[in-house]
């Protein structure tokens, strides 16, 4: 994705100049001129050639098409094992992934095609559902990973630069450090409460929570409201613990906030892999039994 | 009382660091609060949380100063008594403190360990994983394994079970599968045709066998009795096919490299296209062989056909052409406009459709009796069959008597009449008729009465009485000869020779044969031109007077089908004139299987109740009362 130049703590301004071209755009949009000019092309075959019979996936033209689809997506699959060798040139990793997207689209063409239209509750129509709800989830994720990027870099970026992984946890631990400090000379009732955030992991959360950002039982949050509840009723003094623990609290909150925010980002650019990924692998299989259960029956 | 404290911390290394102190006091605290004698800087601990105070012999009480509890030995209490030579292991928070008794002492020592990081994001995170769904999600690999291996057992394990479990009802005819959901069912590409749909669940009644491309035996299994090879000899069918060319070599090579021979029924059959009829079969599946048939089976009888409209052969029906006995010899003729039939009649269809001679006028006097009122009309003759495809053979007693009665004498108010289609019982009527009036003896001749004297009078009597006698059976043979002769009853319809037996008078009358089909190759429906005047295509009804004219039309010409019918695409001649085309594929008159029945139409167009055309109603012999 778009790699960012900064100019890292001058504090002043956060210039980016992307001398990027990503996946999409790779030479011009090489490989989605190609898909559409071949998704065309089977569409004027599919219209224009003349078939005996009706049922078009037992035709010459349904053959032909139903064996590009399969070894289509076959070669698709494949990506999963050339993205782990990175290297340069025309087959470099970003042509391949262009044409893993623009030729996944395709496919919607070449296996809808090869289908004549014809659905039932049949393990063809199951391998062809399959096959769709692989290209949907990968149209979701080129989608955002189009759009989130941007959303996480904004999210890891301040005043002071940009923020890694692992200095967010840092942050975390050192505010946590300096809390467990100030809060030493609270009673223990105040003491529990503060406790139970520094006891609280702030990777916890269910899939949901990830998600949707959202954590309505998070004990930093209640820890801070229930030491302003306790601080009400008591007379000021100078150099009130609580107040400092407080503090503490509320940089804490918003550390985690900026946290959760990078977790849900980038659970939405992982999440959509959890359903293309296992359903190709069940693709592959139900297709198997449909390529088995055509000659089986022939 | 002596206390000893050792305090221990870790270094990052991960070795200790230990802080002994010792206390002397009565009692000591434990306590988050910095004057506590063992300090816990932890959270989870109350400032002042415990007092362990000596008692008599050895032992320590530990008790809580709030109401907080602690953990002696993993169990939680806020007063516990301590043995100091045993020891315990007292929990405080995230702290342990180990009590012992100082080996050279004996006074009891408190070791002071911090056993859990200060928070929960201080303990180890795996920074590579921590951001990653992991953890939260079924692993990709596993769900991947997962699913797959659901669908490789739903969908091709236990399909293939169910065809193991019923392969041997395979080729049995009644051998159906139990009620219930079958693996292999999953594998059907679409609904059987209606005809075939109590098949839905027996997969193996035609996939028989695994990677074998439906074969025939399959569908003779059942179909025993109704599918008729096209001929006999299947290679001929295939030679008549020609080779393919160009692609379709290709693709004849293809199919055949994967174990799909062409020339199965299942190569038009084809089945699993949605739970409607089977479609109607195509020209194209015809013309395949028979445009340009000549050229490839040089031998064959069938003429080239291509298109009903522009290249069809001439009709050719199937004529009465002489009598072997009683039976009829049938031969096909090419058609031509004045082609004949002999069926043994005399009939004059001009005369008897007239509207102006007598015909017409004796219909005229007799009204109601009529189809209509001014002349006759064809249905008053021919009446359709059962299914209306056909005609009934014409019966004279229906048809004809009505006007040309048979009657030859009234007694009393009744008519006797001649018996039809038995000359011997006609003579013998005949004969009866003129013997009943045999002259009277006259009263002179018996012995008895008076008489005139002298012999005069009695031989005139004598002769007279004997050429009466001798002369009367001559009218009876005079009125035999003049019914078979002509302006006789028989002769005026009927063919009649000499040289029958003497029972017979000496005549026969030529047996009368009615054709009711003349084309046999194709189908003719009258039924379905029900709406078309019959003179529209029997053109010269009207101006026949002579019984051996041919009145079915042909394909070209006035009335022929080409009036109507072009081909399938609306072809048709260019000196052909057409009204109304209709467009007529070989399939409309001609099957495939070649049985006598009706072409097979899909069933949204089959709007009559099935035809009733058994072999016994084939051309059928003059009538012959019982």
């Amino acid at each position: 994705m778009a790699t960012i130049a900064s100019k890292r703590r001058t504090g002043a301004s956060r210039q980016r100049t992307s001398t990027h071209e990503g996946f999409l755009t790779h030479r011009k949009g090489r490989w989605l001129k190609i898909s559409a000019l071949l998704a065309v092309a089977l569409i004027a075959l599919y219209i224009f050639v003349p078939l005996p019979g009706q049922h078009f996936g037992s035709t010459w033209l349904g053959y032909t098409l139903g064996t590009i689809g399969a070894l289509l997506i076959l070669w698709l699959t494949m990506l999963g094992v050339r993205k782990r060798a990175i290297t340069p040139g025309r087959w470099s990793l970003k042509a391949w992934t262009s044409a893993h997207v623009y030729l996944g689209l395709l496919l919607i063409v070449v296996g809808t095609l090869h289908s004549g239209f014809e659905f039932g509750w049949n393990v063809h129509t199951l391998a062809w559902g399959l096959m769709m709800l692989v290209i949907v989830s990968g149209m979701f994720g080129i989608w955002v990973y189009a759009t989130l990027p941007r959303a996480l870099s904004d999210n890891r970026y301040d005043e002071d630069g940009a923020i890694t992984e692992k200095q967010m946890v840092e942050a975390l631990r050192s505010i946590d450090r300096q809390i467990h400090d100030a809060a030493q000379p609270l009673d223990s009732e105040a003491a529990a409460l503060v406790n139970r955030s520094l006891e609280e992991d702030p990777f916890a959360g269910s899939f949901w929570n990830r998600l949707t950002g959202r954590y309505p039982r998070d004990a930093t949050r209640s820890a801070a409201s229930g030491l302003r509840q306790m601080r009400a009723n008591k007379p000021r003094v100078a150099d009130d613990p609580i107040e400092k623990v407080d503090a503490l609290l509320t940089r804490k909150e918003a550390m985690l906030a900026r946290m959760r925010r990078h977790l849900k980002l980038k659970s939405w650019l992982q999440a959509w892999l959890y359903v293309h990924v296992p359903v190709t692998f069940a693709l592959i299989a139900a297709l198997s039994a449909h390529v088995v259960s055509v000659f089986f029956y022939w | 009382m002596n206390f000893l404290i050792r305090q221990i911390a870790l270094k990052s290394s991960g070795e200790e660091i230990v802080r002994p102190s010792a206390v002397e006091a009565d009692a000591i605290t434990i306590g988050r609060d910095g004057a506590c004698d063992i300090h816990l800087p932890d959270l989870a601990v109350d400032p002042f949380h415990a007092r362990i105070s000596p008692l008599s012999g050895g032992k320590l009480m530990i008790e809580s100063i709030g109401d907080q509890p602690f953990d002696v030995d993993g169990r939680s209490t806020t007063r516990r008594e301590l043995d100091v030579a045993t020891g315990a292991e007292l929990a405080f928070g995230g702290h342990r403190i180990t009590l012992s008794a100082d080996p050279e002492t004996g006074a009891p020592t408190f070791t002071v360990r911090r056993v859990e990081a200060v928070s929960e994001s201080a303990g180890d995170v795996e920074l590579s994983t921590a951001f990653t769904l992991k953890g939260l999600l079924p692993g990709k690999r596993g769900s991947a394994w997962a699913f797959a291996l659901l669908m490789l057992v739903a969908f091709l394990a236990i399909p293939i079970w169910s065809w193991a479990t019923y392969q041997p009802l395979a080729l049995q005819k009644d051998a159906r599968r139990p009620a219930g959901v079958h693996g292999d069912t999953a594998w059907s590409s679409g609904h059987l045709s209606v005809a075939h749909s109590k098949l839905q669940n027996d997969c193996q009644a035609c996939h028989v066998e695994p990677f074998v491309a439906v074969r025939d035996n399959a569908c003779l299994t059942c179909h025993t009795q109704d599918a008729h090879q096209h001929i006999k000899d299947g290679a001929r069918l295939l030679k008549a096919r020609g080779e393919p060319q160009g692609f379709a070599a290709f693709q004849r090579a293809v199919a055949t490299a994967f174990n799909r021979p062409a020339g199965r029924c299942v190569d038009c059959h084809t089945e699993h296209e949605g739970a409607g009829a089977m479609p109607a079969t195509r020209q194209q599946f015809c013309t395949d062989c028979h445009d340009g048939l000549k050229g490839r089976l040089p031998d064959t009888k069938i003429s080239d056909a291509a298109d009903f409209g522009t290249a069809h052969p001439q009709f050719r029906p199937t004529v009465i052409v002489g009598m072997d006995g009683e039976k009829p010899l049938l031969q096909r003729a090419v058609w031509t406009d004045t082609l004949k039939e002999n069926n043994g009649l005399k009939f004059t269809h001009g005369q008897h459709l007239s509207k102006v001679n007598g015909v017409a006028q004796m219909v005229h006097r007799r009204p109601g009796q009529f189809a209509t009122n001014d002349s006759l009309g064809c249905k008053d003759c021919h009446k359709i069959e059962a299914g209306g495809t056909r005609f009934k053979p014409v019966e004279m007693e229906q048809a004809c008597e009505s006007c040309h009665s048979l009657t030859f004498d009234q007694v009393g108010g009744t008519f006797r009449t001649l018996r039809h289609g038995e000359p011997e019982q006609v003579v013998a009527d005949l004969r009866a008729f003129y013997r009943g009036g045999a002259p009277a003896r006259p009263a002179n001749l018996s012995g008895l009465a008076r008489r005139v004297p002298g012999d005069a009078a009695l031989r005139s009597t004598a002769a007279d009485y004997a050429r009466a006698v001798r002369f009367y059976p001559t009218k009876g043979d005079q009125a035999v000869a003049q019914v078979f002769s002509k302006g006789g009853m028989c002769f005026d319809c009927h063919t009649v020779n000499r040289g029958g037996s003497a029972a017979a008078g000496g005549f026969t009358v030529q047996r009368v044969a009615q054709n009711d089909r003349y084309y046999h190759v194709g189908w003719f429906d009258h039924k379905d031109h029900r709406k078309t005047d019959c003179a529209s295509c029997h053109v010269k009804a009207e101006r026949s007077n002579d019984a051996s004219d041919l009145l079915v039309p042909g394909m070209d010409g006035p009335g022929g089908c080409r009036s109507c019918h072009v081909g399938e695409a609306g072809a048709k001649l260019a000196t052909a004139k057409v009204k109304d085309p209709v467009d007529s594929g070989c399939a409309m008159c001609h099957a495939y299987h070649m049985d006598s029945d009706a072409p097979w139409k899909p069933a949204d167009k089959r709007k009559a109740p099935a035809l009733q055309t058994a072999v016994a109603d084939r051309p059928r012999f003059p009538a012959i009362l019982k």
